[in-house]
């Protein structure tokens, strides 16, 4: 089984450059277009793929030329991004062959991410596929790497819990409330506090399904801000007590000394609740709710150390995770070497040429004793320029249908059918 | 046929042990490619555990429920069922390990107890005992469920106000959905054993000529059955819930089990099957 694959990688990302160069170097809209559009054709490259985050930007470059190209587009990147650091070699990294390949399954896997098992750069990998692909800058080997690592992602997010748990202060209060409530739809979240934690931790529950959100600020105008923002409901700090009516959860961020909420405060607001269950997240610091509170039953009061515990468990978890995500990365990278062997421009060009060669020998060692001493090596000239020129066309043909990668599986499969070669 | 169904009935705990491998490795969240199986192997099970109830009553004639083996068989089976359909319909499967461990037990009580005699009483054998102890025994399998759902929340809300966040913890149900589901069982149970214990009256006035033989076991049959009702009315009314609502289906169905085991035990009834 053949081991090369002409593509290559260059990037820059969060574990080679700090984020004031990784600023720079984002590819905006307007950049990726000109990169996959110009720059492609510029360098002759068979396929280019650019990927950009807030974390990285990486450009795969496939075809023969794959290793001038790599060069050639690090000095147009440089002058598209007015900077040097694309060919800084300490601040960027470069990957040629499986190890590229591998680098790509691992990146859309969110193995490579700064949080790992990270979702969101599956989704903007598949941003920057498409674009890439609509633009006509994909070929074969772009289009199968992108199957078979989404494939491989796939895997890893039902087999492996490398994306499960919260890695965000925010959302574990919102993991924890799911374990007290098994739907958030007809719950009543209170924030205390208009600040931009408060807000933060208020937007993961209303992307939960949470309605009814109540707002109780000491500057009423910033309450009345953020409700009308979060479409909720603002309330006077005075009318406080009023506010934890018929109120599920709670959430507290104020900048005050004192506790706002004791357990004189809160008893007979849970006896008249009939002690239903009470979700309280402290985000303050120094804290707003008195710990006192829940020894009153139906209390459940988190403060940031329990946050920020399940949040070191939860990415300790994930890392225990790496060795099966990586044996997924593995068989999948199998899977796709066994395709390039195969299926490959390179691969069916050379068992197009070989099955030619062979034919071509089969006729001359039919024919050996009937051909005239004097015209061999002639003919010998004549049928291998007609094997060249046949295996031109179809290469054309394949070229041709590269970046549509349906298409260019049929053409395969037809040639391969039609001059019975093996498809495996 | 009575072979295979030997076979079956010999079987049928492995395949339980089997099962609850299956879901002691979900819940400790060792493979998580296996929660999306879990409800083909239940079924599986199921359907041997069908097999074989429906080849004993071939074989014996008489729907098997009236000896010991066939009593606590059709148990596991009532809760496996009832499972089944609480992992279908809410799509959870964290409580599978502790429910159908409780049907393990009972399943491997019920083995242990496998005899071959046909049944001839002519009161074991009518219609009406069927309908009977088929209820009385889904009506157990209700209060039982609402046991272990019990349980669960005092668990969980445990963890939960001792702040033990785990992995094993955040595999477990809402605390809202548990207490859902153990009140949710105790009215099922309360219905089932009603409609059991009704039909057993109902016998025993064609039997005896009085719809209230004056028994032991009828006695504490229907004092559970009252205590469950009065303790639903009751918390209704007071509006008791959480860990109190979770204790007292707890308490009760300790309370079932030790009165349920001394009167088999130790005391003398015409409702004696075996």
């Amino acid at each position: 089984m053949t081991n090369y694959i002409p593509i290559g990688i260059i990037g820059i990302s969060h574990k080679t450059a700090p984020v004031e160069i990784r600023d720079k170097v984002v590819l905006t809209e307007e950049d990726q277009f000109r990169v996959l559009k110009e720059y492609r054709e510029k360098v002759d490259a068979d396929g280019l793929l650019a990927i950009t985050t807030c974390n990285r930007t990486e450009i795969y470059i496939s075809g023969e030329n794959f290793h001038d190209n790599l060069d050639q587009i690090r000095i147009l990147l440089n002058q598209l991004k007015k900077c040097s650091y694309f060919t800084d070699e300490k601040l960027t990294y470069k990957h040629i062959g499986f190890d590229a390949v591998t680098h790509f399954f691992r990146l859309i896997s969110g193995m490579d991410s700064q949080i790992i098992g990270e979702p969101q750069i599956t989704g903007q990998v598949k941003e920057a596929y498409c674009r890439a692909f609509e633009l006509k800058a994909t070929d074969t080997i772009i289009n199968k790497m992108f199957e078979y690592g989404l494939h491989a992602e796939k895997i890893i997010r039902t087999d492996t819990y490398l994306s499960d748990g919260a890695v965000s202060v925010s959302f574990a209060g919102v993991e924890l409330a799911r374990q007290i409530f098994s739907d958030f739809n007809n719950k009543t979240a209170l924030l205390i506090g208009a600040g931009e934690t408060v807000e933060l931790a208020a937007r993961h529950f209303i992307d939960k399904g949470i309605q009814n959100i109540r707002i109780a600020n000491r500057t009423a105008s910033r309450a009345q801000e953020l409700a009308k923002k979060l479409n909720g409901q603002a309330f006077a700090f005075t009318h406080l007590e009023e506010a934890f009516n018929n109120v599920d959860i709670i959430i507290s961020a104020t900048a005050s000394d004192a506790y706002i909420i004791t357990k004189e405060i809160l008893k007979p607001i849970c006896e008249s609740r009939n002690y239903r269950p009470l979700f309280m997240i402290d985000l303050a610091m120094p804290r707003d709710i008195d710990p006192e509170v829940e020894t009153l039953d139906g209390v459940y009061l988190y403060n940031l150390d329990h946050l920020n515990n399940i949040v070191a468990l939860n990415l300790e978890k994930r890392k225990n995770e790496l060795p099966k995500a990586e044996k997924i990365i593995n068989e999948s990278l199998e899977d796709f070497r066994k395709w390039n062997a195969s299926h490959s421009m390179g691969a069916v060009i050379g068992r197009l040429k070989k099955h030619f060669e062979n034919l071509r020998d089969d006729e001359f060692k039919r024919l050996k004793n009937k051909l005239p001493d004097n015209g061999k090596a002639e003919i010998e000239y004549l049928t291998q320029s007609i094997i060249n020129k046949l295996i031109h066309q179809h290469i054309k043909t394949l070229k041709k249908s590269a970046s549509n990668p349906e298409r260019y599986q049929e053409q395969v499969d037809f040639l391969f059918d039609l001059y019975d070669i093996d498809k495996d | 046929m009575k072979l295979f169904s030997v076979i079956l009935s010999y079987l049928l705990p492995f395949f339980y042990i089997g099962l609850i491998y299956v879901y002691y490795l979900v819940f400790t969240g060792k493979y998580k490619s296996l929660t999306s199986k879990t409800t083909v192997f239940l079924i599986i099970t199921a359907l041997i555990h069908l097999a074989e109830i429906v080849t004993r009553q071939l074989v014996l004639g008489t729907m098997p429920l009236s000896t010991m083996h066939d009593a606590f068989s059709f148990l596991a089976f009532s809760i496996l069922v009832v499972y089944l359909i609480i992992e279908i319909s809410l799509n959870n499967k964290a409580s599978g390990f502790f429910v159908l461990s409780f049907a393990f037990l009972l399943e491997l009580i019920s083995s242990f107890n496998l005899s071959w005699e046909k049944e001839t009483n002519a009161l074991l054998t009518n219609f009406y005992f069927t309908i009977h102890a088929s209820m009385s025994i889904m009506g157990y399998t209700a209060l039982s469920l609402s046991a272990i759902y019990a349980l669960m929340y005092i668990y969980q809300n445990r963890n939960l106000k001792l702040k033990r966040i785990g992995r094993l913890s955040s595999q477990f149900p809402a605390l809202t959905y548990l207490e859902k589901m153990s009140i949710r069982s105790v009215v099922i149970g309360i219905i089932l054993l009603g409609l059991g214990i009704f039909h057993g009256h109902i016998q025993a006035n064609r039997t005896f000529g009085t719809y209230y033989p004056i028994d032991i076991k009828v006695i504490v049959s229907d004092l559970i059955w009252l205590f469950y009702l009065a303790g639903y009315v009751l918390s209704r009314i007071m509006r008791w819930r959480g860990k109190w609502m979770a204790w007292l289906s707890v308490s009760g169905f300790a309370f079932l089990m030790i009165i349920g085991v001394m009167v088999m035990l130790f005391a003398e009834s015409f409702h004696r099957f075996y």
